[in-house]
């Protein structure tokens, strides 16, 4: 894809916000006058393009996807979300260059209903969350953090992680050769997708993806009884990421 | 209307327990006190010590307990070590923090990182009492009971004022030092920290103070 910026600035529309930048600094150097030859490469280029467009968009495109009725998310074996435990972490958030670290406390008080707190080491809470039917009411925050594009991140990540999502489709689908067996939750452009390793029955990925890239991924590991004892959570298009490991 | 006023005398007359806590009375004469509680700084040239950290949120039944061991050395080293619920290490010394997470150690000073510096300037004003003579930033009030001193300090600074409602200290009278400190938030969410096994005035080898 970054090789047809080259030769088409109109390809910026294609190209998500966040990657941009990137593409501005190719362009830069590129002022070339238009001959005939060029057109002509530049076809070539955007079909080359359209290729490695479309064989990543759909990344699972091949595979046999089976629409199942919205129900069956309840049937995702997928138990965090679930968990009537209070589940403590020991959590470092890494944003930008900013360290905050601490306990993250998930507490589910209700049928979707759950608080999620972070204190420091001393006790200090850093904030206080409920999360209730996918949206996040703030009930403490600490000002530095306290800002709607912030909150609205912790909605998106607390959304995926606990499976908060209301789908308007839910598939499944089976890849054999990665032994893997995904449910795929489709809500306007968003995919969130629920990777379930077949060997271990357990979800070991999760992301979000829009077209052809990954928004947020997570990575599920070292499970205990059903909770994932070690999560790690990574944005692509800011530089955030979350590291919990299971304590309670 | 009887039970009504029933009502509102057990509201009020609870809140008045509330307020004195466990037999606690207000001070009548604050400035002996306060020449008493000089002796914090000269009784804690060096504390060693104990501590179970309590965590209250309102939303859970049970608190989360935290354990270790605590190092203070005049005038300004200072050690938190946290042995549960996992090993976690804080080292204040002069301008710097080091902290030692599992196995990776960090470093920092206190002037680029306001919020360390200020943890740092609340534990040792704490103990050396002179953080109760600052009234710039807290007003406080001084209760005592047969055994302890209760020091309420009400911070007056805007920042502070956001992140805690009050801070209670109690002072053992038996060898004026802190036995417990008390962090309530505007939520009444708190930490307590009780101070347990405590040695004044033994040699801390200077290594503690160090994470290398």
């Amino acid at each position: 894809m970054m090789i047809n910026l080259i030769f088409n600035k109109t390809f910026l529309e294609f190209i998500p916000p966040w990657r941009r930048g990137l593409g501005r600094s190719i362009i830069k150097f590129n002022t070339s006058p238009q001959s005939s030859l060029f057109k002509r490469w530049r076809i070539l280029f955007l079909l080359i393009g359209i290729f490695i467009l479309t064989s990543c968009s759909a990344p699972y495109k091949n595979l046999t996807k089976t629409e199942l009725p919205n129900s069956e998310i309840k049937n995702i074996p997928y138990a965090l979300p679930y968990s009537e435990k209070t589940l403590i972490y020991k959590t470092d958030i890494n944003f930008y260059k900013n360290n905050i670290s601490g306990l993250l406390i998930i507490k589910k008080t209700d049928e979707n209903i759950y608080r999620i707190a972070l204190t420091t080491q001393f006790g200090l809470k850093i904030f206080d969350f409920e999360l209730n039917q996918g949206t996040l009411n703030v009930k403490y925050c600490i000002e530095s953090l306290n800002k709607k594009v912030i909150i609205n991140t912790f909605q998106d990540d607390f959304n995926l992680l606990l499976m908060q999502i209301i789908p308007e489709k839910i598939y499944s689908i089976e890849d054999s050769k990665q032994n893997q067996k995904i449910w795929q939750l489709k809500n306007g452009k968003l995919n969130f997708n629920y990777i379930l390793n077949v060997e271990s029955e357990k979800i070991e990925n999760i992301n979000i993806s829009k077209r052809n890239s990954k928004k947020i991924s997570v990575g599920l590991h070292e499970y205990k009884a059903n909770i994932p004892g070690n999560i790690s959570l990574e944005h692509h298009t800011i530089k955030l990421n979350m590291n919990l490991k299971l304590i309670q | 209307m009887r039970i009504l006023s029933t009502i509102i005398n057990l509201l009020v007359f609870t809140g008045i327990i509330y307020a004195q806590e466990d037999g606690f009375k207000q001070v009548q004469d604050i400035s002996k006190t306060k020449t008493e509680l000089v002796k914090l700084s000269e009784n804690a040239k060096s504390i060693q010590s104990k501590f179970v950290q309590e965590k209250r949120l309102s939303f859970l039944s049970e608190n989360i307990i935290s354990k270790g061991e605590f190092f203070f050395k005049s005038p300004n080293q200072l050690r938190w070590e946290y042995s549960e619920p996992f090993s976690y290490i804080i080292v204040f010394n002069n301008k710097n923090i080091y902290i030692k997470d599992e196995e990776k150690i960090s470093t920092f000073d206190t002037e680029s990182n306001k919020m360390f510096s200020e943890i740092n300037n609340m534990m040792i004003g704490t103990i050396q009492g002179n953080l109760f003579t600052d009234s710039d930033r807290f007003d406080v009030k001084y209760f005592e009971n047969a055994s302890q001193y209760l020091l309420e300090l009400d911070p007056k600074l805007p920042e502070m004022k956001s992140m805690l409602k009050i801070i209670k200290i109690y002072i053992d009278k038996s060898d004026i030092s802190v036995a417990k400190i008390k962090m309530i938030e505007s939520s009444d969410d708190y930490t307590s920290i009780d101070f347990k096994d405590r040695k004044l005035n033994q040699t801390i080898d200077d290594d503690k103070f160090n994470l290398q």
